[in-house]
């Protein structure tokens, strides 16, 4: 693995001497190791060391699953993590990896398979179990669901405005002042105020940021609806 | 072992007979051969230069109802950006049948993802190792997916961010 002018680090974390030891001939050939036994440490050497890679064992003492390794990769969201554990359930597995985790495997994985492990991840690649591997899918295809309902309700929405109204909701969604609008319409300001009145009330928004918001597809107008009364 | 029925949506036909003779080598593989009748092998491509009419959809998706296979082949066209309607039809009304899609070096990974997003269960490339094409058909079955390490990272990018 060649990174042009810069070393290439990898943080090993386990209150496991054996498992520290095991892991370290697996990786020792990819770059410079280092080695921490404890929470403090790992906190330490992923802000002063900055690795690349942090294999750490689900096991540390204190570490506080998800939750815990989540606050961990603020530290240095650049580290890619991969955790080591004994035993975890499937759904343990699965939340490690909604919290941005790259690969999950066993403690006792023999070192070769370690490196390739390794190698994968930082590569881009996600080391997850085939098994749970649906799950990840299943979760892109409902968002994907989601994003098309919206951009739905989005082009029917907009679909009752006139030509004008339209171009000027697409500007309030470009971020464009009524001032700007007005120059770039060659019309008055008072114009684009009734122009938005119209808009505002056709779509049932209250505001301009709610207006930029459904333009931009992000949310249908009920989304935001609901946004304003929270 | 229990038996797993499979169609190809190819229209080329020297693809589509290779993958055929490849996977009737696979033991508790049927191959439906007459789910596309009268040539008629739809992929998505040619549903694009069809509008996508509701029509050809449905069209596909009364066929496909009818022989249910539990795996549906479908050549992945790289000039067609925009024709998801079929997969997502096919997720929602034909929720028994599997696609994999068939791709070859020239689609980008982001219209692979795509097409995951609506419903494909799994994608690979023409010229894999028959042995593959076995796997896959196993692995789909099962109901898990069939993708790369490197796309399951992309999905995952999407997924949180």
């Amino acid at each position: 693995m060649v990174f042009r002018g810069e070393i290439f680090l990898i943080l090993l974390a386990s209150s496991s001497q054996d498992d520290l030891y095991r892991w370290e001939r697996g990786v020792h050939s990819l770059a410079t190791v280092f080695c921490s036994t404890n929470l403090d440490s790992v906190r330490d050497e992923l802000v002063r060391g900055k690795p690349q890679i942090l294999l750490l064992d689900h096991d540390l003492p204190k570490l506080d699953g998800p939750d815990g390794i989540a606050g961990l990769m603020k530290l240095n969201p650049e580290t890619k993590f991969i955790v080591l554990s004994h035993s975890i359930s499937d759904e343990i597995e699965w939340a490690l990896f909604r919290t941005g985790v790259r690969g999950c495997c066993r403690s006792t994985i023999e070192p070769e398979q370690l490196k390739a492990v390794v190698e994968a991840v930082q590569h881009g690649e996600l080391w997850i179990r085939r098994s749970l591997s649906w799950r990840l899918l299943n979760e892109l295809v409902i968002m994907t669901q989601e994003k098309n309902r919206i951009k739905r309700a989005v082009g029917e929405l907009l679909a009752n405005l006139t030509r004008r109204e339209y171009e000027i909701a697409t500007l309030v969604g470009n971020g464009e002042s009524n001032k700007q609008i007005a120059r770039r319409l060659a019309i008055t300001e008072r114009t684009v105020k009734a122009h938005l009145t119209e808009v505002f009330r056709k779509l049932d928004v209250a505001d301009r940021l709610k207006l930029a918001l459904i333009v931009k597809g992000s949310v249908s107008t009920n989304d935001a609806t609901q946004t304003g009364h929270s | 072992m229990q038996t797993v029925t499979v169609a190809i949506a190819d229209t080329n036909p020297g693809r589509r007979t290779k993958l055929e003779q490849c996977l009737r080598n696979g033991q508790g593989i049927e191959v439906l051969t007459n789910v596309m009748v009268n040539g008629n092998h739809m992929t998505l491509s040619h549903q694009s230069e069809l509008h996508a009419s509701v029509a050809a959809v449905e069209d596909i998706i009364a066929r496909i109802s009818r022989f249910k296979p539990r795996i549906l082949f479908i050549h992945l066209d790289p000039s067609d950006d925009a024709n998801f309607t079929l997969l997502d039809a096919l997720r929602h009304r034909c929720p028994e049948t599997f696609v994999v899609l068939l791709t070859d070096k020239s689609i980008p990974e982001e219209h692979i993802l795509e097409a995951l997003a609506n419903g494909a269960r799994g994608y690979l490339s023409h010229e894999a190792d028959p042995f593959y094409f076995l796997k896959a058909v196993r692995v789909v079955d099962s109901g898990e997916i069939w993708a790369t390490r490197k796309m399951l990272g992309k999905i995952m990018d999407r997924v949180l961010h």
